[in-house]
Order: C-alpha cells, then structure tokens, then sequence
C-alpha cells in the first residue's frame, strides 16, 4: 500500500510520553494526521516506547496504519557517543520487528553507565544540543545503545535506523566536516546490516547558519548520493499544532532547569509541528533548490519517505499483539496436564476445606456456583490466569505475610476456594458477573493488598519463582498537577524561587487548567488574583500553567503493579531499570489490556503491616499467637468501639466525615460495615444516598421497595440502591437478562446516550415479565439516577475485613494495636494524634530511652501491670540509621562511657539525645540534672583532651560530675534554658510524648472560655462554642450540591480531635486562613450527628498566637490602667483635697479581644 | 542597508504556496526565482500576552516592478494571514 497522492508520512514524532521533549498527546497526533489525509503516522519517543500503545490504539481508532520506533543515543564499542538516531521497527515481519525494537530500547536502558560515562569524559560530548541534552542530565548517563547490539537486532530486516542531524554525521554536517561525516557514514554501513541505514533529512526552515536550516539539509541528502542510500524526509516532530510550540519551550527549559532566557540551545523556531502534505512538500522543495542535486532529487526523496513508512507499517495484530493474552506457561505455575482439569481439582478441594464446615447445603452452593464460573472461565480460556494468581498468593503466604484480596475478584467462589480471597461471596451476596462474563471482554483484575513493609520482599520473590524474563513491575504515567506546572512554568519564566513557591503552596484542590477560574472564585486566592492582575508576568504563569496541566510529566515504578507473562514478555514490552533494581516495563495500566498483558496489583496497605507488628508484639510478650482471619465476626466489644466514634486509627473508617457517618449509622453488624464504607464515596454523597438510608435504617420512614419482588434485592439496605451488585440483580429481575448482560447495562447507566436504548428494552422486557407501568417509572428512575456511581459490594466488603481486624484489636489489644500504627504510619492522622489517643486510651508513650528504645515502636509491661509504648528510635530526627542500628544492637548500655564507646555517636545526635531526656539513664533519670549533662557532653566534645601515648583513648572521666552546695544549679544550658520537655521533643523528634503541646494554652483557654474537645460531646446541638487547638487533619469531601466544604479537625489536647466544618460562607469570611492557619481559636455552632457524633460548625476562625498576643497586650493595658486607676485615686483624694485641680476621668479600653478581633477583620 | 517599509502589501501564491507576486503601493512585484522561507524565534517570554506562535514568517524573494532593476524585499506573514512588507534591500 503507497502513501496517496497529497499525503506526507511522518516517521519520526516525538509524543507527550516524550516528557519534557513531546508535548502532544498521541491520540491527538493520530487524529491531526487523518485529518490532514495522511494514511501512516510513526511515533518515536525518546528513549522508549512510552507513547506506542497508545499511538497504535489511537491509529486503529482514526483508521491509518501506525508505525513505532524510538529515538535513541548511541555509542560505539568504545562508548563514544554516536549521536542520537531513530529506530523503527518494520512490519509484516510477524513481530519479528516490534521485538527487535522493543529489545533495543531495553538494551539502551541497560547499558553500563560506568562506561558510558567513562567514554563521554575522555572524549568529549558533541558540541551541539545533544550535548547539552547529555550534559544537563549529568554527563552522557542517559539511556545509550551499543552500535554492535543495534546492528544484532537490525538483522533479517528487522530495523532501519535513521540518521538524522542529531546523529554523529549529522553533526559532521553541522560542522561543515563532509569528510568525518562521510567517513562515519562509512562506518555506519560497514557496522549495520545492508538496506538498514537511511537518511534523514530535516529542515525547519529556520534562518541560514542556525541549527534547522536548509544549509545542512542539502549537504546531508548531497551525502546521501554520493554514498548510494535512500534519503527520508521528516520533520522531527515535537507538537501537533504551531501553537503548543509554546509549551515546548517550557518543556525545554523543564529538561534542562533553565530560565527560557537562558537556554544556550532554545528551539531554533517554532516549525517541529506535524506539518500537512503541502507544507512538507514545500520544505522538501527548499531542501532541493538550496543544494546542487540532480532532476529526479524532490520526487525521490518524498517517494523513498512514503517507501520506508510503507515497510514501518505495523500490523496492530500480527505484528504487536494487540488484544492476545499470554498467560505463564503451564510448567511454571506447577502444572503438568491440561490447566483446566488442574484448576477444577484445585476448587473443588477448596470448596471441600471451606464449606465443609457450614454444612452440606453450604456446600453443594458453592459446586453449584464454581460449575456457573468455570464455564465462563472455560470459555474465555482464563484457566491459566486463575491458577497464576493463586500460585502468587500462595508464594506471598508462604513467606509468612499477610494478604488480601481486594476488589471484583473478591466476589468469585472460584477465587475463595484457590485462597486468593478471603470473604466469603455467597453469604455475603456478592456476584461472580460484577468480576467475569462471557461479556465482559477485559482481562480480570484481581488486586492484592500485602503488608507494605514486605511489598518488595514479594516482587522479588515473584520474579525469583516466574523467572525474570516473564515477570515485569508496571510503570505509571505522572501527569502535571498543579503545583508542578506552576513550578516549571514559573522556571521557564525565571520568577524567583520564593516567589514561585507561595504560589505553589496555594495550587491545591482545583486543576491547573482552571487555574484563571479558580482565581476568581476561590475567596483564599485573592490575594494571589489581585497580584496576577497587577503582574503581566504572573499573567502569563497563569496561561503557561494551563498549558502544562495534565502533561506526561516522568514515569515512575507504579505503586502495585506486577506484570505476569510467559517468555516472549521482553519482545511485547520493552523495559527499564525501576528505581528499586527490578525491570520495569515502560508500559502503564492503560496499555496492558489491549497487550494482552497480565497484570497483577500486589498493593501494600501499612495497615496491614500495622496489623502484622500487633500481632508479633503481642506474640513476643505473651507467646500467644492472634489468628486475625479467624477472629469471629460479631464481637459486641468491638462494635461497641466503632459506635463510639473513636474509630481513630481504624481502617477506613478513620476520618472525620467517616467518623460522622458512623455515629449517624451505629453499626450493629459485619455487613453494616460494608454498607457504610460503600456510601462514604463520592457518588453516593451526591446522589444523598446516606441520608435517605440512614432514615429508613432508624425507621422514620418505612423501607420503599417498590415492589415486592425487589424487596429480596433491597432489603440489606433497607430499599435504597447502594451497591452495584443490587443494580445487576435489578435488571436481571426486570428483563431477564441474566447477570453478565445485567453488568453491561449497569455500566452504560454512566453514559447519557445509552440511556433511552437501556430503557426502551427494560420497558419492554418489564411489562412482559408482569411489572407495572408505575413500577417500571419508579425503578427506572431510581437505575437512571443511580448513572455508573455506587460501589461494588465485593470491594466495600473486602474493606470491611481490614476495617473489622483493626477495630478488634484496638478493642482488646490497644497497646500493641497503637504501636503498629506508629511504627508504620498507615492512616491519615498524625503521630502525635495517636500519640494523643493512646493517652486518652490509658496507654501511656513512654519516651526516648537509649535503654529501651527500639527501632519501632515496641509494647512495655508496666510495674502496675498496665502497658505503655516505648517511642523507637527512628523518631530521633537527623540520626543516622548507623547510629540507631549500634544502639539497638549494643543496649543495655552501662554507662555513659560504655555507650560513647559503643555506639559512636556524632556530636549533633549525642547532644540530641541528651537534650530530650535519652539519656536521662545515666544521671539517674533526674531530669533537673540534665543541664549538667549536656554540659558534660559538649565539654566531652568541646575540649581537646591530651591523651598520653600508653593511655587508652576513653580513659576520661565519663561519668556525669554531680555538682552540689553552692555549685547546684549553677550549671544551665542554654539549649535547655526556659524550654519545656514539650518544646524538646517537638524539636528533636517533632513529636511531643511527655505532654500535649496545646497545654501552655490552656490558661488562656480557660480565660477566653474555650470549649475542651472533650466537653463537646456533652452539648446539645445549635450550642455557640469557642474551640482552640492545633490543626490535624484538613479535608474537603465530596459533599452534595458541589459546594466546597472544609473539614478541619483540632486538637486540643484533652481528647479526640474536633472537627469544625466551614461552609462557603464561613470559608468567604475566614479566607486563606481556612488553609493557612495552624494554630487556631474557631467560634461556631454545635451540630448533632447521631447520638453520639458531634461537629462544630464553625463561623470564625483566628489565629491563636495573635490571639494570645492580644490578650497579653490586653492584660498589660489592664494593669497600666490599674495602676493608672490606682494613682487617679491617690489622685482624686488629692484632688478632694485640693478641688481646683479637677479634670476629666480617663476612659479605660473595653470590651473583649474577641470584638477586637472581629472588628479588625471586617476592616 | 536595509529600507524599512512595514506597509501591508497584498501577496498572491503559487499553488505551492510560495508568494508569486506582491502589489505594494498599487504596483505589482512579480517575484523572481525561488523564494526563501525563514522561521525567526522571538522572545515571546518578553513581551505582553500569552503568544500563539514563538516565530515569525519571513520569506526573503526577488522581484522587480514591470522592467524596473529587480530589489531584495521581506514579507512577513502574521498569524492572522496577512502580509506585510518588511524590509527592502534594495
């Protein structure tokens, strides 16, 4: 197939996953190119094929023939730098070229930088902007192909390589040196197979002596006839449109951290667009007349171009793959015969073990289900899959780690019987169809969620077992946010760095591309407003910014995603050093579908850790090992806790708007859990599916089922449709659709113009089946309504368990319960939130002991039996992890000396130490002695002590001298000198143990009468409170309506958080502080949730130091004013003494700080 | 030197798209032989506005009123379509 006439192949196009080089999405390119009649477009990112599914899917979407290759540096056997050249891959090869060309770009990631950059260093960079490319990233360590290897994979026509003007003759060129260029030309030739060399001419028609012009445009195709090899044209495209040239400016300034007007090598114009037919053939023209060629030379050129983007277009099925699954092979994951026989052996003696228990009717259910589903795994071919996933639980068990499978796979008894998933689905009313149907034409995605200490234990163990020519990490796209395009922008701009960074800060919770609408409406940005209005630079930040939004910003290691496949893995995906060491494909979660790739999310969730180290303390101080997946589901003391509201540290529940949502609710049962984690999302929210179930749950409405043959759907959540499982047996109800159908339905409910179709066949369906009109009405306004939000119960209820897991052992194992969560951190609060909590829970943190301190936290038995936690020494801020290590490993320590000696502390860490009280062992735990420690240890330090030659080192006197009589007291440190034990831990562990930082306030609280948080549930709703305290958390939920709502939850100190809610107004009033403000006094109204949840509605908001400030400046007006009264009445006696000397009575300041404060504001 | 003329000028173009001929001061200019494009960046960051393009169009060209001596001249394209006449070489 040729090119048609007025139609221009472009074979070399960088996209936006060319990051800080391509800034047009390729999805975009395919779509210009079609519309522009071309019918071939090759994308060719930098460095890999980051972009290429996405091209190739984009291409068959808009019906023209994809081509792939990538850009990439080169060296020779000596690791000199070659240049940069374009690899493509050639079709109707039966893969043989996209294989070729994916192992290039993993063999150019996996060059030994050592020697790459030994190679730059000794012989020197090209002098042009690759240089600058190779030099900006810190020398020539970028990913680097050998010429040898690129020659290996070229074989058997597998490849072209381009060599263009950034290649080392085309550099020669640059350098008018025709002679090195023709001889590296030569070289070129001799090294890579025959017809694998070609030419690439590129002309950006910019102004004669700059790179770009049609000078060494001409010299170059001159090369290529002297030398007999075919010439291409292209564009070196890096944007679609002449207009995002812009942005690829500030991609460059990005890449290389320069100011635009710095850049030694901008852009030399703004013509790398993907130019149209005409406009390529009149750069063609340019390129012919500027140079001495032959008749024939424009028309050969344009037709060896349209030839070579014949031979590079690839075949999306037979040369790529697209949309054929491989699966391991058999032998690996343990299996000798048919995998299909194997995986019905394995279920069935899973049902046997599991069911066997809940009786013969429990059991001849699950046969009946697991017969339903393997015949649509048996179909679809997925045996394998099966069999993979459960051979990767059984691995991560096996290594003794807790798992968990999360999301729709957690609703297959085919699953629950090979032990990937631990909820039971049939009793739990999940569905198999919500996971797999025969309509349902994506590969299965069964997540796993692991203790997150252990996540690359696991990946390693994986890739061990698989073998790593089958196993890949995934990668994942980072996009431009906000705060990062104001960042680069700002740069490309050369805005200074504070400047940018105020503006950063204020870039959260709206998109980048909204970022001149948010000024307008967002009452904390007008500030920001009125100085983009008054600045024309912050003018164009504000533009710039947008135009950076959403771009491919870097790749990184995807957080869970393992890819699982058999050999030919490494010729489907090519793959790159991940920053843990593992391969890691260049492929993200949206390409592995249509490859055909297996992906598994082996996800670490802390709390699961934090689970884990409960269990091991309590094992390591009673001996007694907890089971967590059989602790019995209806424990009343832990149900108890979670009605309570003090679900602080609990998965999933944890939050302030969940913690509301719970105390409305009061769960009784397992499954109310699975309800309330399910309404907490953000469909659910909008659609105020919380309050209609909330009012049929306490009965002040009746259940509205709308019909009765509903009710058996609906009861569990009491006629409200939550979840997407009551949705699929909803439609299978009224039209007999069966399941699979039933979930197809369920997910074009999200999508408007499916709607009338789904309905005009639900009508017909449901009035055959015997429902009324009026029934059909209301269901079908309740599906519409529903659109694709909800939950599915199989996730909510995978959640549940964590969620219950937690809450039992806070409930009976409180101590070790808080000590896992502040060793691994898993929840949203703060340490010192939970540090707070163990307080109020009678668990006491014990602090930093060199004695005892571990590296987590560990659980102490107390002398009155009650247990406390000792804080771990990783805490300790600025240590090294050397110095943690020794100590672990040396306590208990003797003396002062003997811990000097053994754990070499550096002076900052052994000062710290001794500053919050670590030390205190050795001055008998006095703390009033501890300036004399600390004197003591920087004296150590301080002085040069004269060791003679047969004296030991350490033979100075170590232990602290105690001072007595007339010297008591006399020693103070000035590190130590009017600061708290608080204030010290806040420093050096950024963490107060010993009391709670709000405490110095609390005089002043009582003053101002500030509610304790711990009062707050005693009020009665509508109740005006003063709250105070230190900001915690800040969130903005979902909320009904639209409306932005800030959360902020203070802590005072005397109990669990409070949380206040500023609504739109209030948020109007207060302004930025809403964000900004840490430490602060709110004025608001109580408001009652449930019986036992109370919030504050919150009305203003002050700084709490201004505050205190102005009551002090109050205090001080007051006692001048005493004693100003003081001596107006000696006075006045005077004066009735002496009446002559009468004048009027000085007027004293009234009224409170607080009408002060608000004056001061509305001004 | 270079005359600066910036008057806008009517450009008619060849099927390639090359400026063909230009009627300055309502005389034609026929151009002759190829004309030259050149793409020059700007400063965009310097100037006022967020900039739909970072170049200008410039196409250097001989031509020659009726039989009079033929001069070097500029046109500059703006983003808009329109031309104008920016520089004589003479």
């Amino acid at each position: 197939m040729s090119t048609a006439a007025g139609a221009f192949a472009h074979l070399h196009v960088a996209s936006a996953y060319s990051t800080h080089y391509g800034v047009t999405l390729p999805e975009a390119l395919a779509g210009q190119a079609a519309e522009q009649g071309a019918n071939f477009l090759a994308v060719t990112d930098r460095d890999g094929l980051y972009g290429a599914v996405k091209h190739v899917r984009a291409c068959v979407d808009v019906g023209i023939r994809p081509g792939l290759g990538a850009e990439l540096a080169v060296h020779d056997d000596q690791y000199r730098p070659l240049g940069r050249v374009v690899v493509l891959a050639h079709g109707q090869t039966a893969g043989r070229g996209y294989a070729a060309l994916c192992r290039a770009v993993s063999a150019a990631h996996s060059t030994d930088r050592d020697a790459l950059q030994h190679g730059a260093a000794s012989h020197g960079a090209p002098q042009n902007s690759t240089a600058q490319h190779s030099t900006a990233h810190g020398a020539a360590a970028g990913p680097s192909i050998s010429r040898a290897r690129l020659a290996d994979l070229a074989g058997l026509a597998s490849l072209t390589v381009l060599l263009g003007p950034d290649s080392d003759v085309g550099l020669a060129i640059g350098r008018r040196d025709n002679t090195d260029a023709a001889a590296r030309l030569a070289h070129w030739q001799r090294a890579l197979p025959e017809g694998a060399v070609v030419l690439e001419i590129v002309c950006h028609l910019a102004e004669s002596g700059t790179i770009g012009s049609v000078t060494p445009a001409t010299r170059l195709l001159a090369l290529a006839e002297n030398a007999g090899l075919p010439a291409v044209l292209s564009n070196a495209v890096r944007y679609g449109t002449p207009d995002e040239a812009v942005t690829a400016d500030l991609a460059d300034a990005a890449r290389f951290l320069l100011p635009l007007a710095e850049l030694e090598t901008p852009q030399t114009n703004g013509q790398a667009w993907l130019k149209p037919a005409g406009a390529m053939r009149q750069v063609a023209r340019m390129v012919v007349d500027a140079g001495l060629h032959d008749n024939g030379a424009l028309e050969r050129l344009l037709g060896d171009t349209e030839q070579l983007a014949d031979r590079c277009s690839l075949d999306p099925v037979s040369d790529i793959g697209l949309g054929h699954p491989r699966m391991p092979e058999a032998r690996i994951i343990g299996v000798t015969g048919d995998p299909v026989i194997e995986l019905w052996r394995r279920a069935r003696s899973g049902i046997a073990e599991l069911y066997s228990a809940s009786g013969s009717r429990a059991v001849e259910a699950a046969h009946h289900q697991l017969a339903h589903e393997m015949k649509t795994v048996e179909h679809l071919g997925f045996a394998s899959y099966f069999l993979t996933v459960s051979r990767v639980a059984d691995i991560i068990r096996g290594m003794g780690i807790r798992i968990q499978a999360r999301g729709s796979g957690v609703g297959s008894v085919l699953n629950y019987a090979l032990h990937t998933s631990s909820v039971e689905p049939i009793a739990n009313g999940l569905l198999w169809e919500r996971f797999l149907s025969p309509e349902r034409q994506t590969l299965p995605d069964i997540d796993i969620d692991v203790e997150s200490a252990r996540r690359h234990d696991i990946y390693r163990e994986v890739f061990r077992a698989f073998g790593s020519d089958r196993v890949s990490l995934m990668s994942m796209t980072n996009a431009y946010r906000g705060r990062g395009a104001v960042r680069d922008a700002g740069l490309a701009l050369g805005l200074p760095d504070a400047q940018i960074n105020v503006i950063a800060k204020q870039m959260w919770r709206f998109n980048a591309r909204d970022f001149r609408r948010a000024l307008e409406e967002k009452p904390e940005l007008e500030a920001l407003a009125t100085e983009v209005r008054e600045s024309q630079q912050l003018d164009l930040l504000v533009d710039l910014t947008a135009k950076l939004d959403r771009l491919p910003r870097h790749i990184s290691v995807h957080p869970c995603g393992v890819i699982l496949s058999d050999a030919s893995l490494l010729d489907r995906t090519p793959v790159q050093a991940s920053g843990m060491g593992l391969p890691m494909s260049q492929y993200d979660k949206h390409d592995m579908d249509p490859m055909g790739l297996i992906k598994l999310d082996i996800l670490g969730v802390r709390m699961q850790s934090a689970m884990a180290h409960a269990v091991e303390e309590h094992h390591r101080l009673t001996g007694e090992r907890i089971d967590l997946d059989r602790v019995p589901l209806d424990d009343a003391k832990t149900f108890e806790l979670i009605r309570s509201t003090r679900t602080l540290g609990i998965f999933q529940i944890e939050s302030p708007g969940q913690m509301e949502l719970v105390g409305k609710l009061q769960p009784e049962v397992f499954n109310d859990l699975t309800v309330e984690i399910s309404l907490f999302r953000p469909g659910p929210m909008k659609n105020n599916m919380p309050l209609k179930y909330l009012q049929a749950r306490h009965g002040e409405v009746a259940p509205d089922y709308i019909h009765p043959r509903f009710e058996p759907i609906l009861r569990e959540t009491k006629g409200v449709v939550i979840f997407h499982e009551q949705v699929m047996r909803l439609f299978d109800e009224l039209t007999g659709c069966g399941l699979g159908k039933a979930d197809v339905f369920r997910r074009h409910l999200g999508k408007p113009e499916q709607l009338p179709q789904i309905e005009e066949y639900l009508r017909e369906k449901a009035l055959a089946r015997g429902f009324s009109e009026k029934v059909i009405d209301q269901i079908w306004t309740v599906l519409a309504g529903f659109g694709s939000f909800g939950f599915a119960k199989a996730h909510g209820a995978a959640f549940a368990l964590p969620t219950y897991q937690s809450a039992w052992l806070k409930t009976h194992h409180p101590a070790a319960f808080l000590a896992g969560l502040l060793t691994h951190d898993p929840g949203m609060w703060p340490k010192d939130l939970i540090v707070a909590e163990a307080r109020v829970l009678g668990v006491p943190v014990l602090p930093l002991d060199v004695q005892s301190s571990a590296l987590d936290y560990r659980v102490e038995d107390l002398a009155d039996g009650s247990q406390g936690i000792r804080l771990a020494l990783p805490e300790l801020v600025g240590s090294t992890e050397g110095e943690r290590a020794r100590i672990a490993q040396h306590q208990p320590f003797g003396s002062l000396q003997d811990f000097r000696d053994r754990v070499h502390p550096r002076r900052r860490t052994f000062e710290a130490l001794a500053r919050v009280g670590a030390l205190d062992t050795f001055i008998g735990y006095d703390r009033t002695r501890r300036h004399e420690l600390l004197a003591h240890i920087q004296s150590l330090r301080g002085t040069a002590v004269v060791i003679r030659a047969d004296q030991l080192a350490f033979e100075v006197e170590l232990p602290v001298p105690r001072y007595s009589g007339d010297r008591a007291g006399t020693i103070t440190s000035l590190e130590l000198r009017g600061r708290t034990q608080t204030d010290l831990e806040l420093l050096d562990l950024n963490l107060a143990i010993g009391s709670h930082q709000m405490k110095r306030f609390h005089a002043l609280f009582k003053e101002l009468g500030v509610t304790p948080a711990s009062e707050l549930g005693n009020l009665p709703g509508g109740t005006e409170v003063l709250l105070a305290g230190v900001r915690r958390a800040t969130n903005t939920p979902p909320m009904r309506g639209g409306r932005r709502v800030v959360f902020i939850s203070l802590d005072d100190g005397t109990g669990p958080v409070a949380n206040v809610v500023f609504f739109h107004d209030a948020q109007e009033r207060v302004g930025g502080q809403v964000f900004q403000t840490n430490y602060m006094l709110v004025r608001g109204r109580t408001r009652r949730s449930g019986a036992r949840g109370v919030s504050v509605t919150g009305e203003n908001l002050w700084n709490l130091f201004d505050v205190a400030r102005q009551v002090k400046e109050r205090h001080a007006v007051e006692r001048a004013a005493a004693e100003e009264a003081a001596s107006a009445a000696a006075y006045a006696a005077e004066l009735a003494a002496h009446p002559a000397l009468r004048t009027p009575a000085q007027q004293s300041s009234g009224g409170g700080t607080l009408h002060q404060l608000t004056a001061a504001q509305s001004a | 030197m270079p005359h600066i003329i910036d008057a806008p000028v009517d450009v008619e173009l060849s099927p390639d798209g090359d400026p063909r001929a230009f009627i300055w001061n309502r005389f034609e200019h026929t151009v002759i032989g190829q004309p030259q494009a050149v793409f020059k960046r700007t400063r965009w960051w310097e100037n006022e506005g967020t900039p739909t393009r970072i170049d200008t169009e410039l196409w250097r060209l001989d031509a020659c009123r009726g039989s009079e001596e033929q001069h070097r001249y500029d046109l500059r394209r703006g983003t808009d379509g329109s031309w104008t006449l920016a520089l004589d070489w003479g």
